[in-house]
């Protein structure tokens, strides 16, 4: 379902209280005019799966993070603020996974360019 | 046992370097102690990530499966049989039933080979030295002999196509197929016996890093470890694919969740993978097996957005795919190591100093498809 | 006195030029006094024992790993051609057998596991990723080949190099130490 980025949070506890206690996946996509990301949720004993989509501008990206509702988003939501870019609110801020990566941009967005050195280690 | 310092306050942190000689891969803990109790554990990561998504966007579908097997290297087949039906699925192509038989005879082989691995390297870890590992090795490679007489390789069985596999199996696979299976049905009860008789085995996993169901629902586990919590949830029995559902599976929990409880759950599934592969060559229908030929000039997708649940050796593998016309536009792994790890902080917390390599044992890492 | 002397002199040169020979060491070599004598010899002596007892040590770092540990285990073993004992620590092995895609934030690891190393001391580079990228070459992330950041004495080729092959590999190490491999 379609969810507003500022109606993410209370969507997310609505959605923790019907039984949807496990969190499967956070992850984006870059289609190049907007940014989605998506998180999985899945409710256990029934096994039903339900899909919130929040709509991004690629430009200053930024989501609530959801890690006092499901624990499980903290790793998550790190990886997205290193592969995409995206600021995560709402939290400390999120230690990279990959230690030396400062000064590069996120290489999951398509307008990564290969082939460019970078510095990374120093 | 061991009493913590009392009152002091103050910690020392010790570096576990990436460099070391358990077999997960290179990972880097840095541990917080508090005398011998582990306060914090901050698990380091990205020393293996080579951008594997953002690469496989470059290339066409079949040049992404060698790609997808080289993230989870002690199951391979799981990973590129996942694949495969998340190529299947965005085409609209459908397996052929023979196929599907022998793709369940593969994947259960491939689950006692990395469960087999998995009990060398975890009883390495323990301290105990190279015999179950030369035990469990010596039966691993009868399977992998097996997998290499079909596809012609041992470690990356690029045997996958779509719709089947890339020829159907030699004449006589089935007796030797039968014959290994007993030859390992016969060695796992003196696994058993010679583990849980050993008083040192007994007390180094009973009662360590424990976790509750509903903590480890709440982490997010999946995979063995969640099921020796006392949740019975498995892909193959919720979102059964294939012929799960025809040849009766049934997950294997145990509701301890400690270290034991972990590795009592792989002796189980490894028991019901050797059933699983004996009922499936018994129903086999003859007919053809094989899929279409590596072709560069495919049709175009016919769904999008495709998603793939399947259940590898370590826990639930999820395929988010956007497809493209030659190639996948995005692939998103949820890779079951990722968030095991993850969770190892919270299990470890307040447990000695050495319980810690045991409980990273039993969680079963591949640091590869952690930072893919 | 002199004569026996002279003799019991011709009859060690004799000696030591027979064993010279067996060897392989040139025999037109003049010997004036008995540490000459002892240290060709130990040369000898010394080279033949490197040669013969080469200890790897573990450093897996991916998918080769797990050939590596298969050419440790029972069906190909490790211990049946004097590769003994898979070191985990550097300072007490001679051969590190890169096994693994190399990244840009593991260098300086193993850059400093190789100084730990001591002389001599040699370096296998096992697969294709430590050969020359592999199958990532054109990732963000990926040193192409080790011999970017090390000197490597043997390459391995394969996508993963059947143990059999390090076994070959080893045995070309062998010879580049110390000349004939007998058997």
């Amino acid at each position: 379902m379609k969810v507003e980025k500022e109606a993410l949070l209370k969507t997310a506890e609505e959605m923790k209280n019907k039984g949807f206690s496990y969190l499967v996946k956070i992850t984006a996509v870059d289609n190049i005019s907007s940014l989605v990301v998506l998180y999985f949720l899945r409710n256990l004993n029934t096994g039903e799966e339900e899909t919130l989509e929040v709509e991004l501008s690629p430009v200053d990206a930024s989501v609530p993070s959801i890690m006092h509702i499901y624990k499980a988003a903290d790793w998550y939501e790190r990886e997205l603020k290193e592969m995409f870019g995206i600021e995560i609110t709402g939290r400390s801020a999120p230690r990279l996974l990959l230690e030396k990566w400062n000064g590069i941009e996120p290489p999951l967005r398509k307008n990564f360019e290969w082939g460019k050195p970078y510095k990374a280690m120093d | 046992m061991g009493q913590a310092l009392q009152g002091d306050g103050l910690t020392t942190k010790i570096n576990v370097g990436p460099i070391h000689p358990s077999t997960h891969g290179v990972l880097r803990l840095v541990v917080e102690l508090d005398g011998d109790e582990i306060v914090n554990v901050e698990p380091h990561i990205g020393f293996l990530h080579r951008g594997v998504e953002k690469l496989m966007e470059t290339r066409n579908y079949m040049q992404d499966l060698p790609y997808v097997e080289k993230l989870d290297y002690v199951a391979p087949e799981a990973y590129s049989e996942a694949y495969i039906s998340a190529v299947e699925s965005a085409l609209g192509v459908e397996v052929k039933e023979r196929a599907q038989y022998l793709r369940v005879v593969l994947l259960e082989l491939q689950r006692i080979a990395s469960h087999l691995l998995w009990l060398g390297t975890f009883l390495n870890d323990l301290g105990h030295f190279f015999t179950v590992f030369m035990w469990a090795f010596a039966d691993r490679d009868k399977i992998l002999r097996l997998l290499q007489e079909h596809a012609g390789a041992r470690m990356f069985y690029v045997n996958m196509r779509l719709g089947g596999l890339n020829r159907d199996v030699p004449p006589g696979f089935e007796e030797e197929v039968l014959s290994v299976l007993g030859d390992i049905e016969k060695r796992i009860p003196m696994y058993e016996s010679y583990l849980e008789k050993n008083e040192i085995f007994m007390e180094r996993t009973k009662g360590i890093g424990a976790i509750s169901s509903h903590r480890a629902i709440e982490l997010g586990v999946t995979g063995p470890v969640l099921r020796a919590s006392g949740v019975n949830f498995d892909i193959r029995s919720s979102k059964s694919y294939y012929v799960y559902d025809k040849l009766n599976f049934k997950p294997q929990v145990v509701s301890s969740g400690d270290v034991f409880a972990r590795y009592k759950v792989r002796m189980l599934e490894m028991k019901e993978s050797i059933r699983l592969v004996r009922e499936a060559i018994r129903h086999m229908p003859p007919g053809d097996a094989v899929g279409m030929p590596i072709r560069l000039i495919i049709p175009a997708p016919k769904n999008k957005e495709v998603r793939v649940y399947r259940e590898t050796p370590r826990g639930e593998l999820l395929i988010y795919m956007v497809a493209g016309q030659q190639g996948p536009y995005r692939v998103s792994f949820r890779s079951p190591s990722f968030i095991n790890l993850a969770a190892l902080p919270e299990i470890a917390k307040g447990a000695h100093y050495a319980d810690l390599f045991a409980i990273l044992g039993s969680l079963d890492l591949v640091i590869p498809d952690v930072d893919r | 006195m002199t004569t026996e002397f002279e003799n019991a002199e011709k009859e060690m040169s004799r000696l030591v030029e027979a064993s010279l020979k067996k060897y392989g060491l040139k025999p037109n070599v003049l010997f004036a006094r008995l540490s000459d004598i002892t240290k060709a010899a130990s040369s000898g002596l010394i080279t033949w024992s490197r040669k013969n007892s080469v200890w790897p040590s573990l450093f897996g770092l991916a998918c080769c790993a797990m050939e590596l540990m298969d050419f440790g285990s029972a069906r190909i073993d490790a211990e049946r051609g004097s590769y003994l004992l898979f070191r985990a620590t550097p300072r007490q092995s001679d051969v590190m057998i890169v096994a693994g895609w190399v990244t840009k934030s593991i260098i300086p690891e193993i850059k400093r596991m190789y100084e730990q190393m001591m002389k001599p001391r040699y370096v296998v580079a096992y697969g294709e990723c430590a050969t020359s990228g592999g199958p990532w070459f054109e990732s963000y992330n990926i040193i192409r080949g080790i011999d970017q950041v090390l000197p490597v004495d043997v390459y391995v080729a394969g996508c993963p190099p059947k143990p059999e092959n390090l076994f070959a590999a080893l045995l070309k190490l062998q010879k580049k130490i110390g000349g004939n491999i007998e058997g």
